[in-house]
């Protein structure tokens, strides 16, 4: 995968065209008839022009920094598809101290009626603010009067508390873009780490010196003048089999890593890891935590009963732990509640439960460490420095012997060692009480695996009678496992599945381990299903491939622009043992095949054989990596395609005489 | 086109404190655990009617979770806003055999906003509260009170709220003055009210007991129609500082005419200029109705605007002259606007939309339903249908969306139910023709052309207005064949009140006809495969097929030179209650042609057809597979 983080340097000062914002309402011919095909001629809107400002600011009234954040954009909306655009929602965040304010609100919609432009403005009884939950509040508005070929526009002040994060910028979003200009004044005395993702460059990026543009205690403070520019930015789309878009979507990140008093005193905030390593180990949230052996120092003795070795212990602990402790479905890489009224409540968030882990495991001396992490869903963390805000979630990992096992607690059918996929993004760092942090790689453990064995004999009715066993681990185990669950009994669960599949009947099951989640589950069924309408009995044209077969190409596009995902490598076998009524000798049969993906990407392998009566169908579709390159989607899909067409094919059997 | 009321009904009904009571999970009866994922113990449902402005709203509920599934069922979800109050609420937990295991409050509830999507709407909220106990299985008991400041929507009892629940006992109390009219509608209940009367009030309560627990089946009608229910509806009604009466449709829609929708229609003198201008050279009243519509569809856009009267009240038609936008209330109103000024008659009306036919109840008046407002044109005799929310929709189309149910009018005589036109089986068409050419290595290339009419309208509306690459992928999914692709993509609109779309096709598909060995195998039905549905064992629901339709497809295979057909192709037919069936191949040369005529009825049939209806879908799903296999000169 391309490195898509860029550190951007602050060293280079030099003076260019003063930056600045545009006129408000100043819309002109150009504005009205921007040509999309110059940009993207799909599109249905395009941001004209953007322009954002962040300064810190003293609120004379409370004595605080403040962010103040300047917004203003111009779009036009070429057809109805693009109205949706003038459907403004700003999130804001407050809770019980402090809030976000948007101020200064204006928006006009501008019309070209009759060789000119007519503004609506919009009516501020408009703007509607919705109390969302705890911590949210929207300002929604929509324009007014928007037509085909309507430009509006809109600016407001966000006012925040905020400012460890400065202040996000997006340069890219669901609409393309023609200019996309920010200017942050960074205080002298704060340094922030300031982050570029995404695959756009940047056509403009300067450092100027803004005087005295910040008084804090009677002492001005000089700023730098950071300007980005992006222009002609495509609209960001999302795929299929993909992580967060924010790991993709251009845009520019800070977090403060240091600030200077104006007493002359310096407070870090992220410098190094041995400094976050410091800060987490002793962290109330974190660290204590992970140090509170005495919670568990009774209940051990019973948990631990009947273990011998370490690794027995562990997956004691680990079971403890997850039959006893309900995930509240909260990530957080801190405990919203001390350990001890975790394990009381029974509830917690996945911090809460895997400290509780982590504590437990140390209390019966095995040697185990926090790993914290950022979800899938919340992007990939920044290698360069520590950026602490870009974690949201932490697991255990135990170490035992040579072998180490990274465990979640959160989802009581995951087997032990194994993440949940959410957790399975990049790498996460190992946080050790004792010893200095580093980076490990968040991998599947288990390979998502599925065996089906098809035993059965082909009656003069063209019906199949016989057993199926479908062996799972992995993924395909857990995945298998939470849907059983869904029923009563597994009883519903079959008969549920028998309703499902309309050619096959299930005469009979067995359901093993789908508790003991350390096993591979293990369905048998005893089913029957007509293999050909039996009209014809001298010669007959059977689709061998009764199981999972495969018709639809889920890499059916022509292009690719983001790496495929799919999570887990994962390895399916099939293997079909079909006795015949009668001497059949075969006429034609699907070709034998073996196919490979580049660089031992994956492979598929078929293989069909009638001896002794018995009809013999060997099938191996492997994908041995988690994630494929955007130049190797092309390779998947004719993979895909080249197995669709085999399966096609039937197999052709003739009555020897 | 956006659904528009916000009805605050509480589809969960939960009832209260029984301190004496066991829950002890052991005691649910087997019966009532089969099938079920939760066990509502207990359940007392009061409404104590004291004024019509003060009406109190108080539940207990005891509910046992028996496993994981039926967690939801525990969660309490309330919503509330200026006219609704949440007096109290608290609640205990209690373990598997029925030991007291924790309290909650108000405190521990979540609190959110109600309001969807993009919706303009300041107060509409909800609390929530789920226990976080993941042994089961484990008893809840809430008690709450909620206090509403009107009586025209007083919330419906279902004392089984889902197929997965069952119910030990469940009963509702409703309380008034003893002279206090109302109405009830009451389905599916074994036993009358108990009435009690006083001096003071008068008390109905129904009880129920040992409902047992469903398994969900596909293809069965609305539970609504058969759920046991009590709805009651006062006479005299109190309603954000109305007040009103109402024993029917036509009394209610009088007094919604009356109070909500009456001298809202004023317009911005230049538009009723421009609308007078607009139609003076049309002749027919419904030509200038379209004239009008168009003009509608170019000026607004739907946008959510859920204030005024609890939802129910439109926007004036000046606001949204100016605004541009309105919801589908302030839509209809402004069109009805626009029609006066040419002197068209119309009527505000209300309707439950969705693609599931829903009608309001004939037999039973009541402002709870309806979710949606179209408008009709009488134009004496020719009555023509209105849907206000799409700029897209044809004049005098309603869609699957409002086809086919009965609706309230409300008009200045007061309220008349009209029923909406049907969207009918041999009307709601697909029709395809392509011809193709397959060469030696079956690689496949022609067009496809596919009319497509009726309810059918709207399957590929919305593919129309996208942009070139958008559209290749929504056809790759229509269309989901391994290696297709469009070469050339065309809508053509017949925008009537019997619309048309036409989508013409230039495709090719990479090894459609699969090689093997010297033989090439195809698969004759390329484009419309019909789905297997899930079969229902032990049915007990009727079969409800909401909605027929007819798809006929015609393909032409143009096959490579001196191919041998190694299989005789089959003709199939099949025909029942449900629909009908027919599939033919011949091969004349090397022109092979394949036709199919698949149509599906709707209607009602008794629960045991499900077996003969399951199999017919299969029948069909299993023809539509049907395979050739040509063999290849050298």
């Amino acid at each position: 995968m391309k490195k898509i983080l860029a550190v951007i340097c602050f060293c280079s000062l030099f003076l260019s065209t003063q930056a600045q914002d545009f006129n408000f309402g100043a819309i002109t011919h150009d504005d009205y008839e921007f040509n999309k095909k110059t940009l993207d001629s799909n599109a249905n809107a395009v941001v004209l022009r953007e322009f954002g400002t962040a300064t810190l600011q003293l609120d004379d009234a409370t004595g605080r920094l403040l962010l103040m954040f300047n917004y203003h954009v111009k779009i036009k909306i070429y057809n109805k598809e693009g109205f949706n655009q003038a459907n403004i929602v700003i999130p804001t965040y407050k809770d019980d101290s402090r809030e976000e304010l948007i101020k200064n609100l204006k928006a006009s919609t501008f019309n070209y009626v009759d060789g000119k432009f007519v503004e609506t403005v919009m009516d501020k009884k408009a703007v509607f603010t919705e109390n969302r939950s705890k911590y949210t509040s929207l300002t929604k508005f929509t324009l007014p009067n928007i037509k085909d070929g309507s430009i509006i526009e809109y600016s407001y002040l966000l006012q925040s508390p905020n400012y460890f994060n400065f202040k996000t910028w997006e340069f890219q979003s669901d609409i393309p873009k023609v200019s996309s200009e920010y200017i942050a004044y960074i205080p002298g005395n704060y340094n922030y780490n300031v982050t570029l993702r995404g695959f756009n460059k940047l056509n403009e990026q300067k450092a100027e010196l803004s005087k005295e543009c910040l008084r804090l205690n009677g002492v001005t403070i000089d700023c730098s003048k950071m300007t980005y520019n992006m222009k002609n930015v495509p609209a960001f789309l999302e795929e299929d089999y993909m992580t967060a878009a924010s790991n993709f979507k251009s845009a520019i990140y800070f977090e403060l890593s240091d600030m200077q008093m104006t007493n002359g005193s310096k407070q870090s905030f992220t410098k190094a890891w041995k400094d976050v390593d410091y800060e987490l180990t002793s962290d109330k949230n974190f660290g204590s935590h992970m140090k509170r052996k005495d919670v568990f120092k009774d209940l051990l003795p019973s948990i631990l009963k009947n273990t011998t070795d370490e690794l027995s212990k562990a997956q004691a602990i680990y079971n403890y732990i997850k039959k006893q402790i309900k995930w509240n479905s909260y990530y957080g890489k801190y405990s919203e509640e001390n350990i001890k009224n975790v394990l009381e409540n029974r509830s917690g968030n996945a911090a809460g439960i895997n400290l509780s882990l982590i504590a437990a495991l140390s209390a019966a001396d095995l040697d185990a460490e926090a790993v914290i992490i950022s979800t899938r869903d919340n992007g990939n963390v920044n290698k360069l420095y520590p950026i602490i805000s870009d974690f949201n979630y932490v697991v255990a990992k135990v170490n035992i012997g040579e072998k180490s096992y990274l465990l979640d607690a959160t989802e009581p059918l995951l087997p032990f060692g194994l993440l949940p996929l959410r957790c399975i993004n990049d790498q996460g760092r190992v946080i050790n009480l004792k010893k200095p942090s580093y980076w490990i790689d968040l991998k599947a453990a288990q390979k998502s695996v599925t065996n089906y064995a098809l035993n059965g004999k082909l009656n003069s009715d063209g019906k199949i009678k016989g057993t199926i066993t479908t062996t799972t681990l992995g993924y395909a185990a857990f995945n298998k496992r939470k849907e059983i669950k869904k029923y009563n009994s597994t009883d519903e669960y079959v008969e549920k599945l028998d309703e499902g599949l309309a050619k096959l009947s299930i005469l009979k099951q067995e359901i093993l381990n789908i508790d003991s989640v350390d096993k591979p589950l293990i369905e048998t069924y005893e089913v029957e299903f007509a293999a050909h309408d039996g009209s014809n009995q001298n010669q007959l044209y059977i689709n061998p491939f009764f199981i999972n077969r495969i018709s639809k190409n889920p890499f059916n596009l022509n292009e690719r622009t983001y790496p495929v995902d799919l999570g887990a490598a994962s390895d399916e076998r099939i293997s079909i043992t079909i006795s015949l009524p009668e001497n059949y000798v075969v006429q034609e049969k699907p070709k034998d095949m073996g196919l490979a993906l580049p660089s031992a990407g994956g492979r598929y392998l078929l293989q069909t054989n009638l001896t002794d009566n018995n009809l013999v169908l060997n099938q191996v579709l492997q994908f041995n990596k988690a994630i494929y390159a955007p130049e190797e989607y092309l390779y998947l899909k004719e993979f895909y395609s080249k197995i669709i067409q085999n399966q096609k094919t039937d197999l052709f059997l003739k009555k020897a005489n | 086109m956006k659904v528009l009321f916000l009805f605050f009904i509480f589809v969960l009904s939960f009832h209260t404190g029984f301190a004496q009571d066991n829950y002890d999970a052991e005691l649910i009866p087997a019966t009532l655990r089969n099938r079920a994922n939760a066990t509502i113990r207990n359940e007392e449902t009061v409404v104590d009617m004291r004024s019509p402005d003060n009406v109190m709203y108080s539940v207990k509920q005891a509910i046992t979770v028996l496993n994981k599934n039926g967690e939801n069922s525990a969660r309490l979800v309330l919503f509330y806003d200026k006219n609704t109050s949440i007096k109290s609420i608290k609640g205990e937990i209690y373990n598997e055999v029925g030991k007291l295991a924790g309290k909650f409050s108000q405190n521990d509830f979540k609190d959110e906003s109600a309001v969807q999507d993009f919706s303009l709407f300041e107060d509409s909220r909800v609390k929530h509260y789920l226990p976080a106990v993941n042994t089961y299985p484990y008893t809840i008991v809430y008690t709450y009170e909620m206090r509403y400041k009107q009586n025209l929507i007083i919330p419906d009892w279902t004392p089984k709220p889902a197929n997965d629940v069952s119910v030990e006992k469940s009963s509702y109390t409703f309380i008034c003055k003893p002279t206090d009219q109302f109405r009830i509608k009451t389905q599916n209940l074994a036993n009358k009210a108990i009435e009690t009367v006083t001096d003071k009030q008068k008390t109905l309560v129904w009880t129920v007991n040992n409902l047992a627990g469903v398994k969900p089946e596909p293809y069965s009608p609305d539970r609504e129609n058969y759920q046991t229910s009590v709805k009651i509806a006062p006479q005299n009604f109190s309603y954000f500082n109305y007040k009103g009466d109402y024993t029917n449709w036509q009394e209610l829609g009088k007094w919604e005419y009356d109070n909500l929708l009456k001298n809202r229609k004023t317009l911005l003198s230049t538009t009723t200029q421009t609308i007078r201008d607009l139609v003076k050279n049309e002749t027919t009243d419904k030509e200038k109705a379209r004239k009008i519509y168009q003009y509608l569809q170019n000026k607004t856009r739907y946008i959510s605007v859920q204030i005024g009267i609890g939802g129910f009240q439109p926007v004036t038609a000046a606001d949204v002259d100016r605004l541009g936008y309105g919801d589908c209330k302030a839509l209809v109103n402004y069109m009805q606007s626009l029609l006066d000024v040419a002197g068209i008659e119309s009527y505000y009306c209300i309707v439950q939309a969705g693609s599931q036919k829903k009608s309001l109840d004939p037999t039973y008046a009541s402002m709870n339903q309806g979710n949606h407002v179209i408008l009709c044109m009488p134009l004496k005799g020719d009555t023509t249908w209105l849907e206000c929310t799409s700029q897209k929709i044809p004049f005098g189309f309603l869609s699957d969306f409002t086809d086919d149910r009965y609706v309230l009018a409300c008009t200045a005589d007061g309220g008349k139910l009209l029923r909406t036109p049907k969207l009918t089986t041999s009307k709601n068409l697909q029709v395809s023709r392509a011809d193709l050419s397959i060469d030696k290595e079956g690689n496949v290339t022609g067009n496809l052309k596919t009319m497509f009419s009726g309810a059918q309208y709207d399957n590929h509306e919305q593919i129309i207005d996208k942009s070139l690459t958008e559209q290749q992928k929504l056809l790759k999914e229509a269309y989901d064949i391994d290696n297709i692709n469009f070469d050339k993509i065309e809508y053509n609109q017949k925008k009537d009140i019997e619309p048309e779309l036409t989508e013409n096709l230039t495709l090719n598909i990479r090894n459609y006809g699969s090689i093997n060995n010297g033989k090439m195998f195809l698969l004759l039905n390329a484009f419309n495969i019909k789905a297997t549905i899930p079969d229902s064992k032990n049915r007990t629901l009727p079969v409800y097929i909401n909605r027929g339709y007819t798809d006929i497809d015609s393909i032409t295979y143009t096959l490579p030179e001196n191919v041998i057909p190694f299989i005789e192709p089959n003709n199939k037919e099949i025909s029942n209650e449900f629909g009908s069936y027919i599939s033919r191949t011949r091969l004349e040369g090397n022109k092979l042609t394949y036709y199919r005529k698949f149509v599906m009825n709707d209607g009602t049939f008794p629960a045991e057809s499900y077996t003969a209806f399951f199999k017919f879908i299969s029948d069909v799903n299993t023809a539509d597979h049907l395979k050739l296999v040509f063999s290849l000169k050298k």
